[in-house]
């Protein structure tokens, strides 16, 4: 039989080889494990040959290895449960068991009852909810004029734009907070909202410009010859069509504030003003921390933006197109 | 030269006058006054309870408390002290009174309080840092005894010697796997702190009474050599043990003896355990007793308080809070060491057989240094402590070792206050920052402006000024939180911005990046950066296209599976760290609990360098695959299906369809995610420092962003932290610009 992958095979063994003694493995375990892999990606060719004259059996297959995956992907999610419904504030213990014993929804009564979590929580959404629709207002239209127009400016803009992720952000922190400070907006949710909006920004256009760049200009073009205004070409036109680049910009946004941890716990120093992420870190002191209400807090903090991701789940794959820098 | 403190772009004034809504002056004290601090919760119930009595016995005045954790107290503080804001007084562990005073963000007291109400104090309640007092403490506190589970031993141990016979005689292994069910003795002796102890055992300290390091000392060996004996000769501790581990194992009653401080054990009370408080047995060899940190814990005045109202209400409070009265209350109800002396010889205190157990630990123990440099020796300690207790270091070895960072990190730390601007550097850098402005001027000029005046047609201006008008808002926005920060550290990398220097920095050109440059560290940190960049974002990309390869075929519950495995992406990154960071301990992580069950020996992820880092891998995969995923699902999809059937009819198999089909039309949306995922990789902190827990072991698993991190908020090296920040960015942007326009003309060429 043709030994189809052999150029593959030998790439991963080559570079699998040191990377594993990098991590630690024995070299014995690392040539072991390189060449397991070289043969695994030899072996490829032939099986993918077999299953596609066995189509039963590749259904089995392929949801066998997405069956291991989702288990993969849930079990730590699992185990973060498991842990919230532990009894007391043990985090550890040697089983495995999802539902562990003497399991309780204490942790979460005590978070709805003796903490000021619903306040954190409107926090949150006030923040999060105003920053995602502020930044998708900003982002659908600079994302707009990148994708159509040719403006001086635009290419430093586009690239300007990519460059913002590339700085480390926590060096950021330190001249953000003197820069609210002279503005007053220490400890306000407006002066939260505003970085978060910022900071999302560039990933929100790039997603925008990315779509858009798929919609033909035809369309516009036909409305702007027939006589209608730019802007009614782009209110009426288009952006009813990039509908899933937006409510993927929205989701990102929205994720991009409710999660943020580091710049909300550097601005908010009011325990009446914190968001639920800085609320959560409270549970964790010096050298003690409540698992169980941290472990029951990070859920709900998670659930909303699950929810979110499961519910537009359809449009994530649609909408997530990322433009390049070309033109 | 000072540098400008002030920004006066019209910008800025614009912002400040469109957002400063509501927001009033600040010249008339509105009767408010706050306090941070980082009170345990009983502590902290006590606290509001004081201080709602002073409130109402002080109409008008209104008191807000704010708990941070003690790290984030010292970084929130430090932030909001320099910006000239933050609370009126800030409760602390002493030791943060060096770094606060060195940078003048805490107020001296002996000037605004009578001698006569300081010397209530029992010395370890007044805690001066050079020549200045600086705090009043009203409790005395987190200094490391013996608890005893009364269950399991009867009386605690004298002698170091009675307490090893306990603990083997405790110590159970019923499956022989080399994981007891029961140990004699747990703690977290990975930590410096928790190892401090036994340096004093044998007659070691960590400094000098002028801040110099003394840790290349025979004690240091000796201390060593115990806890590796008590691990490996013994075998009566875990072989792995955070301060977690540590705790749940105790109050399982898994345990016979901890060894823990005040804060824990009321807990161990409330878990049912019937606890004995001892001091930490003493060292025969030496006939010395170890010797745990005491720390003074107290108020501290903001020096952002000038003379007035609001100070005067600020000192007030401090008195209460200090005094007799209030200290009487936290040792009767919290059995608190107290610090008056009057309280210190009442009755309450006498008879509180805890309380009486934790004076009689604090009193052979040796009060925490207050200096600045201690933090250079904890970081100076911690690597090497972790390595030999790893292996990859001997006990002899280490004392020279722990004094040499030791002194290393103190040198990095007054780096700021010995060099001077000098005239040369300066003029160098006028000429080149005239040069960098004309620049700029220069490409605006010709790529903005001359573009915009030569437009003759009205149409073209129209579509440019249409175009421009709806990149302003996203323009001004991203101006006004990027560029100003960006800018403000273009100028701290210039500087000599450090924890000494902070309120008075200068700018002294070049040397903070000479200084990246000649560090052999930065040249091993950034290797290790782009392996495990590349090695990420390959994984990434080879699951992600693997996975969209097998759910894009026609399979029931596509949904369902595309839902489960976007989890990873959806739960909150820190959240996810923290998890995973618990999942990989090597005796009650899950990871080694499966390992197990197929039969592979447990590893102990997190205390080897290499596979800590395998750790932040799996993690790191774990959380990224979904998103290249999806991208390339979404690619999957506009792929028209007639180009498979025109590649079967040529006779291509699966595999040759995948080569040449497939991956051909993946790669130019995929580019585009690879180089974001190559940046956000790079740049990502959570999840390295939060599994490494900043690092460990020894420092050798930073990746670039974690070494900034480390530089500007743990050791106060602004200057230095800018500097390697600006080599990050611009090797990021170098890249990302260079593969992009290479991929792109890869592509051009291919059509």
């Amino acid at each position: 039989m043709m030994v189809r992958a052999w150029r593959p095979a030998a790439i991963v063994a080559c570079l699998s080889f040191p990377f594993l003694l990098w991590l630690g493995a024995p070299p014995s375990g690392a040539a072991v494990a390189a060449l397991l892999l070289a043969c695994a990606l030899l072996a490829a060719p032939p099986v993918l040959d077999f299953l596609e004259r066995h189509p039963g059996l590749a259904r089995l297959v392929s949801h066998g290895v997405l069956l291991l995956f989702s288990a993969i992907a849930l079990f730590p999610v699992l185990r973060v449960v498991s842990i919230s419904l532990r009894p007391g504030d043990r985090l550890l213990s040697t089983s495995l068991e999802l539902i562990p014993e003497g399991w309780t929804f204490g942790a979460y009564r005590q978070l709805f009852t003796d903490q000021p979590f619903l306040i954190w929580m409107r926090n949150s959404a006030l923040v999060s909810v105003t920053a995602t629709l502020i930044g998708l207002a900003f982002a659908s239209t600079a994302g707009y004029a990148f994708s159509r127009y040719r403006f001086p400016g635009r290419r430093a803009g586009l690239l300007g734009v990519l460059t913002t992720q590339m700085f480390p952000a926590t060096m950021l922190l330190l001249p953000l907070f003197v820069l609210l400070a002279r503005l007053q907006l220490v400890d306000t949710l407006l002066g939260l909202g505003v970085i978060y909006v910022s900071t999302a920004l560039p990933f929100s256009i790039w997603l925008m410009k990315g779509y858009y760049d798929t919609i033909p200009a035809s369309l516009e073009e036909a409305a702007l010859i027939d006589g209608a205004s730019r802007i009614y070409a782009f209110w009426r036109i288009i952006l009813p069509l990039a509908a899933p680049a937006l409510v993927i910009t929205a989701l990102f946004s929205f994720m991009n504030a409710w999660t943020d941890y580091i710049v909300a716990a550097q601005i908010l120093q009011d325990e009446t003003m914190f968001t639920l992420p800085v609320g959560l870190k409270s549970f964790q002191s010096n050298m003690t921390t409540e698992w169980g209400l941290y472990a029951a807090a990070a859920l709900i903090v998670s659930v909303p933006v699950v929810a979110l991701f499961l519910f537009l789940n359809r449009w994530l794959v649609t909408g997530l197109t990322l433009g390049g820098v070309k033109d | 030269m000072t540098a400008p403190r002030r920004t006066s772009t019209p910008r800025l004034v614009l912002l400040c006058s469109l957002l400063a809504i509501g927001a009033c002056s600040t010249s008339e004290w509105d009767g408010r006054l706050t306090i941070w601090h980082q009170m345990r919760p009983e502590e902290r119930a006590l606290l509001e309870e004081v201080v709602g009595d002073y409130q109402a016995q002080h109409p008008g005045l209104e008191i807000d408390l704010l708990y941070k954790e003690t790290e984030e107290l010292r970084s929130a503080y430090q932030a909001a002290a320099i910006a000239s804001a933050g609370p009126e007084l800030i409760f602390g562990p002493a030791d943060q009174v060096g770094p606060f005073a060195s940078m003048q963000l805490i107020l001296p007291l002996e000037t605004l309080i009578e001698p006569a109400f300081v010397d209530r104090f029992d010395p370890k309640g007044a805690v001066w840092f050079a020549d200045h007092l600086y705090q009043l403490a009203p409790m005395v506190g987190n200094h490391l005894a013996l608890v005893v589970n009364r269950d399991l031993v009867p009386a605690a141990p004298h002698t170091m010697g009675e307490l090893i016979e306990i603990a083997r005689e405790l110590t159970i292994d019923h499956d022989g796997d080399g994981r007891p069910e029961r140990y004699g003795l747990v703690w977290n002796y990975f930590e410096p702190y928790f190892f401090v102890p036994f340096l004093g055992g044998f007659g070691g300290r960590v400094m000098d009474d002028r801040a110099r390091p003394t840790l290349d000392t025979p004690a240091t060996r000796k201390a060593l050599e115990l806890v590796l004996a008590l691990r490996d000769e013994h075998r009566v501790i875990p072989r792995e043990c955070d301060y977690n581990i540590a705790d749940t194992i105790f109050k399982e009653g898994r345990a016979g003896m901890i060894i823990n401080g005040p804060w824990s054990w009321a807990s161990y009370v409330d878990a049912g355990i019937e606890v004995e408080i001892a001091r930490i047995p003493l060292i025969e060899e030496s006939g010395l007793w170890p010797a745990p940190m005491v720390s003074a814990k107290g108020y501290s005045l903001n020096a952002n308080l000038d003379e007035g109202p609001r100070r005067a209400a600020a000192l007030g409070l401090l008195r209460h809070l200090t005094g007799e009265q209030v200290q009487a209350r936290f040792s009767s109800q919290l059995a608190v060491i107290p610090t008056n002396r009057r309280v210190m010889e009442s009755d309450a205190v006498r008879g509180d057989p805890m309380l009486q157990a934790s004076l009689a630990q604090a009193e052979v123990g040796a009060p925490m240094p207050v200096v600045p440099e201690m933090r250079a020796v904890w970081d100076g300690m911690r690597p090497v402590v972790q390595a030999v207790l790893g292996g990859a270091l001997s006990p002899e070895q280490a004392g020279a070792r722990m004094q040499a960072a030791a002194e290393r990190g103190i040198r990095e730390m007054h780096e700021g206050e010995r060099e001077d601007a000098s005239a040369r550097v300066l003029g160098g850098l006028v000429v080149a920052c005239a040069a960098a402005l004309g620049g700029a001027l220069y490409l605006l000029g010709t790529r903005f402006l001359r573009p915009l005046w030569r437009m003759r047609s009205g149409a073209e201006r129209e579509s440019v000024s249409f175009a421009l008008m709806m990149v302003a808002p996203a323009a001004l926005a991203m101006a006004a939180v990027v560029v100003y920060p960006f800018g403000y550290n273009v100028l701290i990398s210039l500087s000599n911005m450090s924890m000494s220097t902070i309120r008075d920095w200068q700018i002294v050109g070049l040397v903070q990046y000479f200084k990246v440059f000649a560090d052999p560290v930065f040249y091993q940190v950034l290797l290790r950066t782009v392996v495990w960049t590349l090695g990420n974002v390959a994984l990434h990309v080879f699951f992600g296209v693997s996975l969209a390869c097998v759910i894009h075929q026609d399979l029931i519950a596509r949904r369902f599976y595309k839902a489960l495995l976007i989890l990873p992406w959806a739960v909150p990154q820190y959240i996810t760290a923290l998890t995973w960071r618990g999942e990989f301990n090597a005796e009650y992580g899950a990871v080694n609990l499966l390992l197990g069950k197929v039969g592979i020996e447990p590893v102990a992820w997190l205390s080897g360098e290499g596979t800590t880092l395998a750790a932040c891998l799996i993690a790191n995969v774990w959380l990224g695959f979904p998103f290249m995923m999806m991208i390339a699902l979404g690619a999957l999809q506009s792929i028209p299906r007639d180009l498979y059937e025109a590649a079967t009819i040529d006779g291509a198999g699966p595999w040759e369809r995948l080569i040449h089909v497939t991956l051909p039309l993946l790669r130019p949306v995929m580019i585009p995610a690879i180089t974001l995922g190559i940046v956000w990789t790079f740049n990502n902190l959570n999840v390295v420092w939060l599994i490494s827990n900043g690092g460990e072991p020894s420092d050798q698993t930073h990746i670039l962003v974690t070494y900034v991190y480390k530089a500007a908020f743990n050791l106060y090296r602004y200057g230095y932290a800018a500097a390697l920040s600006m080599v990050i960015f611009a090797m990021l942007a170098l890249f990302s610009v260079t593969f992009l326009k290479r991929s792109q003309a890869a592509e051009e060429s291919v059509r």
